[in-house]
């Protein structure tokens, strides 16, 4: 590799991370109100304390799936949305962001055909919300995984319509002339009920503790509300939020900008800390590592393909740069939630597969150290992608951060166990991945080259031996975990078993390996079931619906797991098929 | 000829073929048990697939059931016996030392899995705050309890286990004078109020004569309960006292009275009473701020223990089980408004075998990887200098 080359190569890496900081620095204002600086507001949501802005994109993805969107020709971002939501509700119900796809539930709103027509605002659903409610009530009482798929959209839809509902009924009740005009009259005729109102609608609470209440003790604004009218003096917060109410509505900018300084002087006052923790979250929020990590991979991925067929002197080099720092993103962003939450990497799901796709990754960049071929490049950088994207997916349905239950509450653990079978199922889906590039590379090279085989058997051969030790390992620890918590060491629990699954079938590998029953293809083909294994009892024990272990039924990823599936089958066909259907044969034995 | 049969055999054990087999019939195993717990429950299926020799299918054109495919047990055990020939055929050599430190806490492992399949026994204890417990019970297991209640101050307790009242016939109770003649015993059954015209009740004393009794197929699903029930008559001193329905769907004891003692018959959970008892001093139940998520449940019990003069105070919450007496006491579940807490307790002897095997094991694969990237690393010098 000449200077030249190398100077390209991580020049392309450099850019890519230039390209993730400028995801991280804060955007300019809204038609000059600071809708940043209050989604900077902390807030207590789900049992911890978080920035609005947090809430305002987890809203947004439950409701519309996206973080932000696009109306009258505008894109309109999750502070900014959350601001009219709470403020302006009449202009925020006017824009088209649930999502319904199933025809229906379209059919029962009574929709018109539209442009757009999957997309619907709160305004369009308001007059058939009743009837949304008491279709989503009789189906409820239904176990999950028996639901029809009407039941389970019209559920759904009930879900994001009520979320909406509340958020537009918490810092003021939507309709009422604002905080201010309820501060005013606080011991009108109807205030009582509205307070009521109002504290039982709180989809969040922005009051901080006052210097005499506990520390938890965050209050709705309803619970503010009645605690003045019951004498007990006005939160210092309530003001400032006024004015941000109104200033907000009367589309006065300055005021609104000055109110909102006062509103962080009084939270840095009773609350001292929480503005900061928020401002950390921020920056991660803004950030969305994962997302650009995940495009980083895509791209590194592209470079690769590119490579085989043209200048792989420069472009191996760059694609490797690239996935270099796509890792680097992956890693900080993996740190950043450590941070945020004191708690090891993996807590939930939507985690797991983040550090299931981080543990690949740098799996993967070691291999390429070790064996230069531009296969590890390709498959880590594969394996990144679809990881995080599969993350990205399962990151919809609310907070990623949120708190742990009583018997997960144990960091030791979560560190130990979990993160050791996370790692196990990495290395489990890496050496799957590397066979899936062997089986393909078979059919498509044109000449035979039975030295890259042998790198890439030695590869998938030292990966699963890994695989093995970890997912034994963590299953193992697992199970002192559970006679430490349940009193039992093994429980024959679905998730168990899945752990359980991948151990024996590594272990069926090499024992077959050993004993020589399989050679180089043979491996490489059960390598390719480990992927199914794996994706089985990773997804699939929680769609089963049993044991202590099932964290939520879920349908849509149900068809995404019989299609990979499927698709493992195809690549074990296409990794099994004899020589006779590959481009070039190989040279018969004399 | 007898020696060739012994080496034949060693040489089957030996094979890597068994290894593999016994590997793919215990992945299906594990595959079909957790398919199964959807209807069975975690315990059902666990006994049907793992803890028994065959798996028993009934087929509808034969009587009985017949195996139709090893059982965990079967498995369990030839794999233990492949793994224990296997790991004397290692080669006794440093180089192997890794392989050897596997295989031996693999055979720990299973062994842990055999002991607690035979003689691990669950059961629960709920207290309510305030109350005093000296005893656990069975989580499906029945008895019919006879309780002596003369003594307002001393109950004495004489108690049937279900496995006994299922065979029936005449049943000296001992240290009384009585003998329950069990007429018929039902391991599940639903009750109801005796409709009029409906054929009258095998019972002729207490709440029975009231009662109508149909018989349900018992359920291993770990969230229902089976309603055992029994008609049995009780005969002292050569005078039938009538025929009683005792259910576990019958909260009230019936009692009655022979020569001034009271005894009163009920059904319940199988008991087993302890040396000891815990009184419950405090349940917690912590939330996150602001949620229903739980954060913690605890719960303040003063264990009070004659034999050793002991009587301290323990607090037993999540990942943190109380060790007393070859028992483990861990905090399972609540009720009540949060005024009663559910200890599950589980005897286990072999509980420490996990715990060797998972270093032995660990330790084993740690060591052989180092051995391995050694002589890697050592081919990869020599291919340099050459």
């Amino acid at each position: 590799m000449t200077f030249v080359q190398k100077y390209l190569a991580w020049g392309a890496g450099t850019l890519a991370l230039l390209i993730a900081l400028v995801f991280a620095l804060p955007g300019g204002k809204v038609r000059g109100f600071d809708a940043a600086g209050f989604g900077n507001i902390p807030i207590l949501d789900g049992g911890r304390v978080k920035p609005l802005d947090s809430l305002a994109r987890n809203s947004l993805l439950v409701i519309h799936s996206r973080q932000g969107f696009r109306h009258e020709g505008r894109t309109i971002g999750p502070d900014e949305w959350i601001l009219d939501v709470m403020f302006r509700p009449q202009v925020a119900d006017q824009q088209p962001i649930f999502v319904i796809d199933d025809p229906d539930v379209i059919g029962l709103i009574g929709a018109q055909q539209k442009q757009n027509r999957n997309y619907f605002s709160f305004a369009d659903l308001s007059s058939h919300l009743e009837e949304i409610q008491k279709q989503a009530q009789t189906a409820q009482p239904i176990a999950p995984q028996k639901r029809t798929r009407f039941q389970s959209a019209i559920i759904n839809l009930f879900d994001r319509a009520y979320l909406y509902y509340k958020l537009r009924n918490t810092l003021q009740l939507a309709g009422s002339p604002g905080l201010g005009w309820e501060l005013q009259s606080i011991s009108d005729a109807e205030a009582s009920a509205r307070h009521q109102d109002l504290m039982q609608l709180a989809a969040f609470r922005i009051l901080p503790p006052t210097a005499t209440a506990a520390p938890d003790a965050w209050q709705n604004v309803g619970e503010g509300l009645r605690a003045m009218a019951a004498g007990q003096g006005v939160h210092p917060a309530l003001v400032p939020l006024a004015r941000l109410n109104a200033a907000y509505v009367a589309n006065d900018a300055a005021s609104f900008n000055l109110a909102l300084v006062d509103m962080k002087g009084v939270v840095a006052t009773l609350k001292p800390g929480a503005l900061g923790h928020a401002n950390n979250e921020i920056v991660f929020n803004r950030a969305q590592p994962f997302f650009v990590g995940l495009s980083i991979y895509f791209v590194a991925f592209l470079v690769l393909c590119v490579s085989w067929i043209w200048k792989p002197e420069i472009l191996r080099p760059t694609a490797y740069a690239l996935l270099f720092s796509g890792a680097v993103v992956h890693t900080l962003g993996l740190a950043a939630r450590i941070v945020l939450m004191g708690r090891p990497p993996v807590t939930n799901l939507y985690s797991s597969a983040v550090f299931v796709g981080w543990g690949a990754v740098i799996l993967g960049l070691i291999v390429e150290r070790m064996y230069r071929k531009g296969f590890g490049t390709a498959v880590a950088a594969m394996a990144g992608f679809i990881s995080l994207l599969v993350a990205q997916n399962l990151g919809t349905e609310g907070d990623t951060m949120g708190m742990m239950v009583a018997v997960l509450d144990s960091n030791f653990w979560l560190a130990t166990h979990v993160v050791t079978i996370t790692i196990g199922y990495s290395g489990t889906f890496l050496a799957g991945a590397i066979a899936i590039g062997y089986a393909i590379r078979k059919h498509i090279i044109t000449k035979v080259d039975a030295e890259t085989d042998k790198a890439l058997a030695d590869m998938a051969y030292g990966i699963i031996c890994f695989a093995l030790f970890f997912s034994f390992v963590g299953t193992v620890l697992g199970g002192i975990w559970a006679d430490q918590s349940w009193g039992r060491f093994w429980g024959w629990d679905p998730k168990e078993n899945g752990a359980l699954l991948i151990v024996l079938w590594n272990a069926i590998i090499l024992h077959a390996r050993w004993a020589g029953y399989v050679r180089e293809r043979g491996t490489m083909v059960m390598a390719i079931f480990g992927n199914i294994i794996t994706a089985c009892s990773w997804f699939g024990v929680n769609m089963l619906g049993v044991g202590l272990h099932s964290y939520g039924f879920m349908d849509k990823a149900f068809y995404a797991l019989t299609a990979f599936i499927v698709s493992q089958v195809i690549f074990m066909g296409i990794c099994a098929a004899p020589a006779r259907f590959w481009v070039e044969k190989p040279h018969r034995k004399a | 000829m007898i020696k060739t049969l012994a080496s034949r055999t060693l040489a089957f054990f030996r094979s890597f073929q068994l290894t593999i087999v016994l590997l793919a019939l215990l992945m299906l195993l594990v595959v079909f048990c957790t398919l199964a717990q959807v209807e069975l429950g975690t315990a059902g299926a666990v006994n049907a697939y793992m803890r028994s020799f065959f798996v028993w299918h009934r087929f509808s054109f034969l009587s009985f059931p017949i195996p139709t495919f090893p059982g965990g047990g079967l498995v369990g055990l030839l794999l233990t016996l492949n793994l224990i020939a296997k790991t004397f055929g290692i080669q006794r050599s440093w180089g192997k030392a890794g392989m050897w430190l596997v295989h031996t806490g693999l055979v720990v492992l299973f062994a842990g899995e055999f002991v607690a399949g035979m003689m691990q026994v669950d059961t629960n204890m709920s207290i309510e705050v305030g109350q005093t417990v000296n005893y656990v019970q069975s989580y499906k297991n029945m008895e019919l309890a006879v309780i002596d209640t003369t003594d307002p101050a001393w109950d004495e307790v004489y108690s049937v286990p279900d496995t006994l009242l299922s065979k029936g016939g005449a049943i000296a109770i001992p240290g009384t004078p009585i003998t329950l003649n069990v007429k018929r015993y039902f391991p599940n059954a639903e009750l109801s109020n005796l409709a009029p015209g409906t054929p009258p009740s095998m019972a002729t004393a207490g709440v029975g004569p009231g009662i109508s009794i149909v018989e349900r197929p018992t359920v291993t699903n770990d969230n229902e309960m089976n309603m055992g029930s029994v008609f049995v008559e009780p005969v002292a001193g050569g005078r039938s006292y009538g025929t009683w329905l005792a259910s576990t769907a019958i909260g009230a004891p019936q009692s009655f009275t022979h020569e001034g003692r009271t005894y009163s018959l009920s059904m319940r959970l199988r008991r087993q009473y302890l040396p000891y008892a815990f009184t419950l001093k405090q349940f917690r139940h912590d939330v996150y701020p602001g949620t229903e998520i739980p954060k913690n449940f605890s719960s303040l019990v003063q264990v009070v223990n004659p034999s050793q003069k002991e009587s301290r105070e323990v607090l037993i919450y999540m990942n943190q089980p109380l060790r007393y007496e070859g028992k483990t006491f861990y905090q399972a579940s609540f009720g009540k408004n949060d005024t009663l807490s559910i200890l599950s307790v589980v005897e286990n002897p072999g509980w420490l075998l996990p715990y060797v095997s998972c270093v032995l094991v660990s330790l084993g694969l740690l060591v052989h990887f180092a051995i391995v990237l050694r002589r890697s690393l050592k081919r990869r010098q020599d291919k340099k200098e050459s």
